[in-house]
Parts: structure tokens; C-alpha cells; sequence
């Protein structure tokens, strides 16, 4: 079911992710049955458990990547006589950077875990997001390609390199955005009731900004600020990502679907965004890894209210 | 574009990214920058050190330059001092011993002059009685005129 290609598809086509679910399937004959699949067309059918295949290999090779650059960089010179050379002064400067952030949003706090956590969070969503400069239509008609060569006979809903949908840029998928947020948002709640207590934080929701006499109305406007915080975190991120990613494609379309002038406007439109987005990309890093820290800074916070 | 278990998998999955950094990642990089940054500020320190220590062996050296110097020239003042005084001493001495003699070489011609004198006036008396009293005979005695006499040596 090769579609004609739309300006609708083209979009559709880059904006969707390749999701894997579990589906249970009513057959006419009443034999009820449940598979495992990543037909798009059975995605409606997967409900809440469903996984975006394409975004979290990308955030696992990516961190992965992460993982494997830092721990080559140091891995020659372990010892402190030599100078540092190539990566490991890459290295060294994120760490630098990253440890000057968490020292001027920290104080005296210490806790080991929060350099390691903005770090990994920075570099992570750095990468993440530097896969939004690789051309729109590479990875995806590429992937399209192999996944139709493996598998195109044996898997009936890879009826042709276009139906095999992968997105690249896993920033641009909320429930990776979100999922770190939440991962972020545990470690708060973690935090506030070690470090505070659970009486403490307990108060600190309840008995702020009106006193023990309005605990309802506190309570809410505490938690809708609370709950307020991973959602931005994540949304952010995911928006900033999401719109940089669809001027990508209206770009790129420009180049497919009009006459040529219009197309040769379209290559210089891509530089200058491509340009201004490297800037949106290490912003937008930077921002989750610096709230990330303030947010745990906040959780570390004993004064009383 | 809906939510689903991917938010899950992907907060899973950043958990053990961010346990990762922090149980091998994270503390070696740390511990080796932390490591260097200590050596070079010791590094740094010592060669402060060393520099202060070469200053004040500096000074030292200036201060005893100094106090050598001073303790020459106050030698040499000394000396100088010495030297002079001696000289004057000496001069002075001489000068004293020249007077000395002058003196007694004065008060010796002063002597042999009265001495000369007096023997003069003796033999001048004499030779006058004498030829008194060849002239007058017996007449004039010494006996007689001795009063006279006395006075006329007197008045020579």
C-alpha cells in the first residue's frame, strides 16, 4: 500500500514513530488473540502500553554513546602527571562546566549524585538533540530501506520502504521528554522526604501560602505548582525540539513540492535555521540540566515555612 | 504522539544512565582533575616558596653586605682617627722636648752670663784695689775701705 507521495504524507510520514504494542484483536470467528506488533495501523489498538521503538533506540545509543565517550576519554590518563589532550579536555570541560552550574545552584548541599545526574542529563539531551541537524529525510528513508530489505517479505505490514516509519530526533517525542522529567520529578520527592522528612515536606504543602486554617486551599495551589514543574520541564524541551524538527520539514518541503526558485530559497533557509537550531539545541540542554539542578537544589531546602 | 509506555521505558532508562555516571563515570574523572588541580596548585605553592626564600636570602645578603660596609668604613675611621692622633701626639711631644731644651739652653746662657759676671766684677774689683794700692801705698787697705769697696762692686 504504497502511498502517493502528499505534502500531507511527507509530514505525516516524519512526525509519526514507529510503536510497538501489544494488541488483543477480536477475529470474526470470537477467537480472541493478543500479539505483539508494530503495524501503525494497529496503533489505535495498543492503548497506554505501547513503545516508541524508534526514539528509545535512539536515546540508548545516544546515551550509550555518552557512556562510552566519557569513560574512553579518561580511560588513558587515569593518573593526574600528564597533561590532558583531545577528548579528555572535552571531557574535562563539561565536567567543569557542569560542576561550576551545580556548585552555584547547590551552595554547601553535597550529594554525589547531582553532578553525575546534570552531566549525564546535559550531554545526553545534547546528543539527542544534535540529531535534529542530520538532514530530515537521511536516517528515516535509510532505515525505511534496511527495515524493507530485512524484512519485507516476511513482515506483512513492511510493504515498502515507505511504510516503515522511524523518527529520528528523540526530543521531539514528549514521552521521552516527559520520562525524563518524571525520572527527575521521582528523585525530587526522593529527596524532599530524606532530606526534609516527610512531616516537613508534608507542611510544606499543606500549611504554605495560607496557614493550617486554609490546608485545602494550600494543598492545592501547592500541588498544582508541584505538578506544574516536571510537566514544563518535559514540555519545554519537547517544544522547543518538536518546532525546530517541523520547520526542518516545512523546509524540506519547499525543496520536494515546489517550483525551483522556491527550492533554491529552501537550501538557504535550511542553512540559516540549521545555524540558529545548533544554538536552540545547546540552549535547551542547558536549560533541562540547569532546572534539573534547581529543582533538587529546591528538595534539598530545609528552611522552615 | 500520544503518551505511553515509552515515558516509562525512557525514565527507566535514564535511571541507569545517570546510575552509571555516578558509580563509574563521574568519581574517576573527578578524583583525576581534583588530583591534578592539587598537584599544580602544591606545584604552584612551592615555587612561591622558593621564590620568597631566594628573596629573603636576598635581603640577608643585602643586610650583611650592608653591615660589612659599614663596619669597614667605621675601621677605617678608626684608623684614620688613630693615625692622626699619634701624628699629633708625636708633634706635640716634640714640640714640648724643643721647648724643654730651649729653655734650659736659656737658663744655661743666663747661668755661664751671671757666672762671667760675677767673675768679671771679682777680678774688675780686684785689679782695681790693687792698683789703688799701688798707687796710694798703705793708705788704702782692704780692711780700711771695705764698706767702699763692697759698694763700688756693687754699683759695677
Amino acid at each position: 500500500m504504497a502511498k502517493e507521495l502528499t505534502t500531507e504524507s511527507y509530514i505525516d510520514h516524519h512526525l509519526t514513530n514507529l510503536t510497538c504494542g501489544h494488541v488483543g484483536m477480536d477475529e470474526s470467528a470470537g477467537i480472541y488473540k493478543t500479539f505483539w506488533t508494530c503495524d501503525p495501523y494497529m496503533v489505535d489498538k495498543m492503548g497506554f502500553w505501547a513503545f516508541h521503538v524508534d526514539s528509545l533506540f535512539w536515546s540508548v545509543l545516544l546515551g550509550g554513546l555518552f557512556i562510552f565517550l566519557f569513560k574512553k576519554g579518561m580511560s588513558k590518563s587515569t593518573d593526574s602527571n600528564t597533561a590532558p589532550t583531545g577528548m579528555q579536555n572535552f571531557v574535562e570541560m563539561c565536567i567543569e562546566f557542569v560542576e561550576d552550574n551545580v556548585q552555584s545552584l547547590f551552595g554547601s548541599v553535597k550529594n554525589t549524585l547531582i553532578a553525575p545526574l546534570a552531566l549525564t542529563v546535559f550531554v545526553w539531551i545534547l546528543l539527542m538533540n544534535l540529531m535534529d541537524l542530520v538532514p530530515v529525510d537521511f536516517l528515516p528513508v535509510l532505515a525505511g530501506h534496511i527495515a524493507y530489505a530485512v524484512a519485507g517479505g516476511s513482515v506483512d505490514w513492511i510493504t515498502s520502504p515507505e511504510s516503515f516509519y522511524f523518527k529520528v530526533v528523540p526530543t521531539t517525542d514528549p514521552n521521552i521528554t516527559l520520562g525524563m522529567a518524571f525520572a527527575v520529578f521521582v528523585l525530587t520527592i526522593y529527596y524532599s522526604i530524606t532530606v526534609k522528612g516527610l512531616k516537613n515536606f508534608v507542611a510544606e504543602l499543606t500549611l504554605h501560602p495560607f496557614g493550617k486554617w486554609l490546608i485545602p486551599v494550600n494543598f492545592v495551589l501547592e500541588m498544582v505548582n508541584f505538578i506544574a514543574k516536571p510537566i514544563s520541564l518535559g514540555l519545554r524541551l519537547f517544544g522547543n525540539l518538536y518546532a525546530g524538527e517541523m520547520i526542518f520539514i516545512l523546509i524540506a518541503l519547499m525543496l520536494f513540492f515546489s517550483s525551483i526558485p522556491i527550492g533554491v530559497l529552501g537550501f538557504g533557509l535550511h542553512l540559516v535555521w540549521a545555524l540558529f537550531h545548533i544554538l536552540i539545541v545547546a540552549l535547551q540542554a542547558f536549560i533541562f540540566m540547569a532546572l534539573t539542578i534547581a529543582y533538587l537544589a529546591m528538595a534539598h531546602e530545609t528552611e522552615e515555612h | 504522539m500520544n503518551i505511553n509506555a515509552t515515558l516509562l521505558a525512557q525514565a527507566v532508562v535514564m535511571i541507569v544512565f545517570v546510575a552509571i555516571c555516578w558509580r563509574y563515570v563521574y568519581p574517576p574523572i573527578l578524583a583525576t582533575m581534583q588530583e591534578r588541580e592539587k598537584k599544580i596548585s602544591d606545584g604552584l605553592e612551592a615555587a612561591k616558596k622558593a621564590d620568597d626564600s631566594l628573596e629573603e636570602a636576598k635581603l640577608a645578603f643585602d643586610k650583611e653586605l650592608d653591615k660589612a660596609k659599614a663596619d669597614a668604613a667605621e675601621i677605617l675611621e678608626k684608623a684614620n682617627n688613630r693615625a692622626s692622633q699619634i701624628v699629633n701626639d708625636a708633634s706635640s711631644k716634640a714640640e714640648a722636648e724643643a721647648e724643654k731644651i730651649l729653655t734650659a739652653a736659656a737658663i744655661n746662657i743666663e747661668n755661664e752670663t751671671n757666672k762671667a759676671k760675677e767673675e768679671l766684677r771679682q777680678q774688675m774689683s780686684d785689679i782695681i784695689i790693687e792698683t789703688t794700692q799701688k798707687i796710694l801705698g798703705d793708705e788704702v787697705s782692704k780692711e780700711k775701705h771695705e764698706a767702699i769697696l763692697q759698694k763700688a762692686a756693687e754699683e759695677l
